[in-house]
């Protein structure tokens, strides 16, 4: 456990100077389900951006089509949400929050603009699917 | 015979409403480039808030990190990050009064675009909201119609959930969000307003 940890500072830290020089390493897929690799934060934060409204909009136009209807489906979304980002980050990628600004700024990305893009598509579905 | 089938939906003005938003957000982004992002100035106060920010990652990480108590190397190094850390902030103001300088004429467009929307579609029921808002939210998603059902959406407030999501995430993945070492990339990041 700190080996990894310690081989997982190395690498953050090279990451670091190349970026510090203007250079990123390329971004391979296999990276998203590698709990060894080490992250930027300017990646890490892309990725979770990115899962936050591909999930929101698979929510959207799921419950439009069925269609959920209920306040309490808003509150479910933003908890599952939430909880699969956190899942992702610290069960997947095993990342260490603190590297990265906490809890905080990791699941915050990409909140606001999921929320929006989900309700969007929950609301175009269900009036145009069910009205 | 897809204008029939849409003009058939009771709530089709809604795609309308989406497909300006959609539209609208392509023609800001491009003005955006034209006048802001494109620019020398940009670029190089881009590139300064974020190996600023990098450095200053760095430092604090190696200080939190090391071992040594030497209190004199310690207070040397606290001086030399809050010194990177003013420089980082008169960075990002910088970037903020420049992007708001240029910003003037897309908020002129973004104006001129909700205009068009609300003669459009004032006092009318563009969709249906799944849910009963809240009060508060219910002053935008009710704005302007009549009646009591706190289900109907109003223009106005679907343009907003257009603007924030669409907006967002084209500046996104056009690269154009602001750096996230900049001062102001809070809690809930909307799209950049002062490309807006």
């Amino acid at each position: 456990m700190t080996e990894r940890k310690s081989a997982k500072l190395n690498q953050q830290k090279q990451l670091l100077q190349h970026h510090q020089n203007g250079h990123l390493p390329p971004f391979k897929l296999a990276k998203l389900l590698d709990p060894d690799a080490s992250w930027d934060k300017d990646q890490l934060g892309d990725v979770l951006h990115w899962t936050r409204q591909a999930f929101g909009l698979l929510c959207g136009l799921i419950w439009g089509a069925i269609p959920l209807v209920g306040g309490v489906w808003f509150l479910l979304f933003v908890s599952v949400s939430t909880g699969i980002i956190y899942a992702y980050y610290a069960l997947v990628l095993k990342v260490d929050e603190e590297e990265f600004g906490g809890h905080g700024a990791l699941l915050q990305e990409g909140l606001f603009a999921s929320i929006s893009l989900f309700l969007l598509a929950w609301i175009l579905v269900c009036s145009l699917a069910h009205f | 015979m897809a204008s029939a089938l849409f003009s058939g939906l009771r709530y089709s003005d809604s795609l309308t409403v989406v497909g300006i938003s959609f539209c609208t957000a392509v023609v800001c982004e491009a003005i955006s480039w034209l006048l802001i992002y494109r620019t020398a100035s940009y670029k190089s106060l881009k590139s300064t808030i974020d190996k600023t920010s990098k450095k200053l990652e760095t430092m604090k990480t190696t200080d939190v990190n090391s071992a040594s108590a030497n209190l004199l190397k310690k207070t040397s190094k606290t001086k030399k990050i809050d010194r990177v850390e003013t420089s980082l902030k008169e960075s990002s103001r910088d970037l903020s009064m420049f992007k708001f300088k240029s910003g003037g004429v897309v908020a002129l467009v973004l104006f001129m675009v909700f205009g068009l929307l609300n003669s459009l579609f004032e006092g009318k029921p563009v969709a249906k909201i799944p849910f009963v808002p809240i009060k508060l939210v219910q002053k935008m998603s009710h704005r302007g119609l009549a009646g009591d059902d706190m289900t109907d959406c109003s223009m106005a407030f679907l343009y907003l959930l257009c603007s924030i999501s669409i907006r967002t995430n084209l500046q996104k993945f056009l690269g154009f969000s602001p750096p996230r070492g900049a001062a102001g990339a809070g809690l809930f990041p909307m799209p950049d307003p002062k490309s807006s």
